[in-house]
């Protein structure tokens, strides 16, 4: 048997810089950070709920704060963009559909999303306006 | 006649007789509008430096050979014109995320590993003869895997793949869509034997979708929505065993 012959294998440092498409899913996946974060900041709310009145009256004034103010709408940045850039590989991710026989294109697929996404956020801000 | 013009090709060059790593090379090449980047290489062959190595065949995207990265991007070189780059210079290197042998010939040994690993060929429930006849299909049941089935190996798609790159035990892009391609076909019954590959951790759950292998297919063979598809079927395959403890995968 002849010996392996000798390579030379690069290294992946800073392998991000190497196309544009890994910068786009290293932010779609990094938004998901912020997803976990308030996700964690809605658990603190739970939390100072169980804690008792002053603990919840805390929270609620917290809430009012630039800090929460500009932390929300971060995280509305980042769960719109998140949730968009989802939608768009779902097709990737769902099991061949068929209509009528027919494959159902992609772009079907995407734009049911954003019309499921875009009815729920109104049933939901409906609800909230209603109630709250 | 198209007009002759210059182009610079910076080339990256390995002697692995001679260096430690690698360097870059440059050559001025003169091309016309109608050549690749391949007739490139070549001229640099011919009537630059006779020592660059590169591999190619049939120069018509069919036989898979010529993947190179023109720019960082994994491209066929026969399939890729010079025209389309000019004025700028371009930078031609092996393709990334395998062992360099010599200048722009990678080891391929690593993928031909897996791509033996995925049982890339139709197990039939029967053994069958020639004198069973014809294993006939419905054009819906060829349009269920002909598009995984246009796949060249030509390894574009795990030159895009950081997974693969980051850690190279993950199964890759076209292994994994070769497997989706024969478990899809109706003649196949093979997908038992498959699945121990599907569920494992570098099998189709190595893969985060970065999506980029679909994207540099120069086939369309869109290997990200095989392997995710195959997700679901992993999915399914691990709660089924719950429910059935002594029947599927005991």
């Amino acid at each position: 048997m002849t010996p392996a012959p000798k390579t030379y294998v690069r290294p992946m440092n800073r392998w991000w810089m190497r196309h544009p498409a890994y910068r786009r899913y290293l932010l779609r996946e990094g938004t998901s950070v912020m997803v976990a974060a308030y996700a964690l900041f809605l658990l603190a709310g739970m939390v100072c709920l169980v804690l008792g009145e002053t603990a919840f009256n805390l929270w609620r004034g917290f809430l009012q704060s630039p800090v929460s103010v500009i932390f929300h709408l971060a995280a509305l940045a980042a769960f719109a963009f998140h949730a968009w850039t989802w939608f768009k590989v779902m097709p990737l991710t769902t099991p061949p559909l068929r209509f009528r026989g027919r494959p159902v294109p992609d772009r079907m697929i995407f734009r049911a999303a954003l019309w499921a996404w875009g009815i729920a956020s109104l049933v939901l801000l409906v609800l909230a306006m209603r109630f709250l | 006649m198209s007009q002759t013009r210059t182009i610079m090709i910076e080339c990256l060059r390995y002697d692995p007789e001679q260096d430690q790593a690698p360097h870059y090379r440059t050559y001025e090449v003169p091309f016309t509008d109608e050549m690749s980047v391949l007739e490139g290489l070549q001229y640099i062959k011919d009537h630059l430096d006779g020592s660059l190595t590169f591999r190619w065949s049939c120069r018509m995207a069919i036989c898979g050979s010529c993947g190179c990265m023109v720019n960082h991007q994994p491209i066929l070189s026969c399939q890729s014109f010079l025209r389309d780059y000019y004025p700028a210079r371009i930078r031609v290197e092996p393709l990334e995320h395998f062992p360099i042998v010599k200048d722009l010939v990678i080891d391929q040994s690593d993928f031909l590993g897996k791509l033996e690993s995925v049982t890339p060929y139709l197990v039939p429930a029967q053994p069958l003869t020639p004198e069973d006849g014809p294993n006939l299909q419905t054009p819906r049941q060829i349009e269920d895997y002909l598009g995984y089935a246009q796949c060249i190996n030509c390894l574009l798609c795990y030159a895009a793949c950081p997974q693969y790159g980051l850690n190279n035990a993950f199964t890759g892009p076209a292994a994994l869509a070769l497997l989706a391609r024969y478990n899809a076909d109706s003649r196949d019954a093979g997908q038992k034997t498959r699945m121990e590959v599907v569920n494992a951790e570098e099998g189709v759950w190595g893969c985060t979708l970065v999506g980029l292998c679909s994207e540099v297919c120069p086939k369309h063979v869109d290997p990200a929505r095989a392997i995710n598809r195959n997700k679901i079927n992993s999915t399914q395959d691990y709660f089924l065993r719950f429910l059935a403890p002594f029947g599927r995968g005991s």
